[in-house]
């Protein structure tokens, strides 16, 4: 009831300071942007191969601007997984600069929880072409929700401060009364709230540097995640992130250097989730300690002094990623890759990526051979553009 | 006190320090120092004045930039293109 006070109370401030500005919106601007991709997939586990084109992944991204303060931006997704057309909203929000320190935005929007979702994701920004492990599908960490964020920027003598505070739905808790192995997994995807609880969180960046190269970063994000009336309404999930970025073309190296890295924790409650697996001992319930972690570090270089006109546009690119899901879980899994990538960039916003990951899984609940060691490795080309 | 501390954020309409880094540094300073973090440097010549202004709102927003940061940027942009 309190927070809803505080967000209410804002709210009125907000819309009221709106009004009084209304008339200073100014003419309106519509723009279509956005990123594509397309390539060839190969993927190799345990002497089983498969390979497949992969078509035209297409994200418009709707952009209205109304006067320099009034922003509604949309992003669709259409990508052809397991010969079906999907469609997806990745946000839809509006977005209103209240002052040179202070935007607010409510709808769907992507969770400033680190910077990779919010920032890194679209194919022709992410070096590579796969994402680092604990995010996207049964991930740990959540890409977006739906609530209302304050976030803003300043400076801070030579460096500069960012921040975002919000509050959304939160997290979904699988009780596992679906799919009984996922028990304990969170859903980051409820759009109607299941219980009454606004999960809040929020991300502090600092630039120490003037020249803006170094970003380090700290995100925090709670709420319960049972469903309402539910034996689970009051099991909380708790997620903290540190993200860390340097970014800059150094002349001695004749190019750009680019490290960029985040960890991930999340940690739910203890609960008792129902054993209706044959799988499993006697008892009727179980329990485990749920503590999930990812991470990733990832360094690139890309020769942009250079004078020959080749070499300039290649960008050599590494990373290295690692998940772990709860011991005594039915998603049970220690997983880590590695990977490597060869781009070419045809200009700003295309290029075409040739990348390799070797992944060595043990445990999880799409490993047919429960908790083996699993090796598998993968090929990807793809050509990926921004528009 | 985060009620005080918002009202405090959303009447503040000057800070000195602000507008002594944003006359430090130039447009084009700014340009191939920022958008590098994320995504290579952008062309000024991809697109016109007007959707320059749309992105660079669009810019504050998804990279939590100052406003001076991207004012600058954009006019930089702008006389560029």
């Amino acid at each position: 009831m309190k927070r809803i006070i505080i967000i209410t109370t804002c709210l009125v401030l907000v819309f009221n300071y709106m009004a009084a500005q209304d008339s200073k919106l100014g003419k309106t601007q519509f723009m279509v942007r956005g990123y594509g991709h397309a390539g060839l997939d190969y993927f190799s586990t345990e002497g089983e191969v498969n390979s497949s084109y992969i078509g035209g992944a297409f994200a418009p991204i709707f952009i209205f601007k109304q006067g320099n303060r009034f922003l509604f931006e949309a992003e669709l997704e259409f990508e052809l997984e397991d010969n079906e057309l999907k469609i997806g909203l990745e946000y839809a929000n509006l977005m209103y600069s209240i002052n040179d320190y202070l935007m607010v935005r409510a709808g769907k929007f992507l969770l400033p929880f680190g910077t990779f979702m919010e920032r890194l994701h679209p194919a022709w920004i992410n070096r590579l072409s796969s994402k680092p492990l604990g995010f996207g599908h049964d991930g740990i960490a959540p890409s977006s929700g739906v609530g209302i964020e304050l976030r803003g920027a300043a400076p801070i003598g030579n460096t500069v401060i960012n921040y975002s505070i919000y509050s959304t739905n939160g997290p979904r808790l699988k009780d596992g009364s679906i799919e009984p192995e996922e028990a304990g997994m969170l859903n980051f995807e409820n759009y109607t709230d299941n219980n009454n609880n606004k999960a809040i969180g929020g991300r502090v960046g600092y630039l120490p540097l003037s020249n803006s190269s170094l970003e380090i970063g700290a995100s925090y994000f709670t709420g319960k995640a049972g469903d309402k009336g539910s034996q689970y309404e009051d099991v909380r999930a708790s997620l903290w992130s540190l993200d860390l970025s340097f970014v800059k073309q150094i002349s001695p190296l004749k190019g750009v250097l680019d490290i960029k890295g985040q960890y991930n924790q999340t940690s739910v409650s203890s609960a008792n989730y129902f054993d209706i697996e044959e799988t499993r001992d006697t008892s009727s319930s179980y329990t485990f300690n749920n503590l999930s972690s990812a991470y990733y570090a990832q360094l690139s270089y890309r020769p942009s002094m250079v004078e020959n006109n080749i070499l300039k546009n290649l960008e050599v690119v590494t990373r290295y990623s690692q998940l772990k899901t709860p011991e005594g879980s039915g998603w049970e899994s220690d997983v880590n890759e590695l990977s490597f990538g060869l781009n070419y960039w045809i200009s700003w916003r295309q290029v075409i990526k040739l990348s390799y990951s070797n992944t060595n899984s043990t445990g999880g609940h799409d490993n047919e051979d429960g908790v083996g060691e699993q090796k598998s490795n993968a090929l990807y080309l793809h050509w990926a553009i921004g528009f | 006190m985060i009620l005080s501390s918002i009202t405090l954020a959303i009447f503040s309409n000057s800070c000195t320090s602000q507008r002594e880094i944003s006359e430090q540094k130039s447009g084009a300073e700014l340009w191939g120092q920022n958008c590098i973090r994320c995504h290579n440097i952008p062309s000024p010549s991809a697109y016109n004045d007007e959707e320059w202004e749309t992105i660079g709102l669009h810019m504050k927003e998804r990279a939590n930039m100052t406003t001076e940061q991207i004012e600058k940027i954009v006019k930089f942009l702008q006389t560029a293109n």
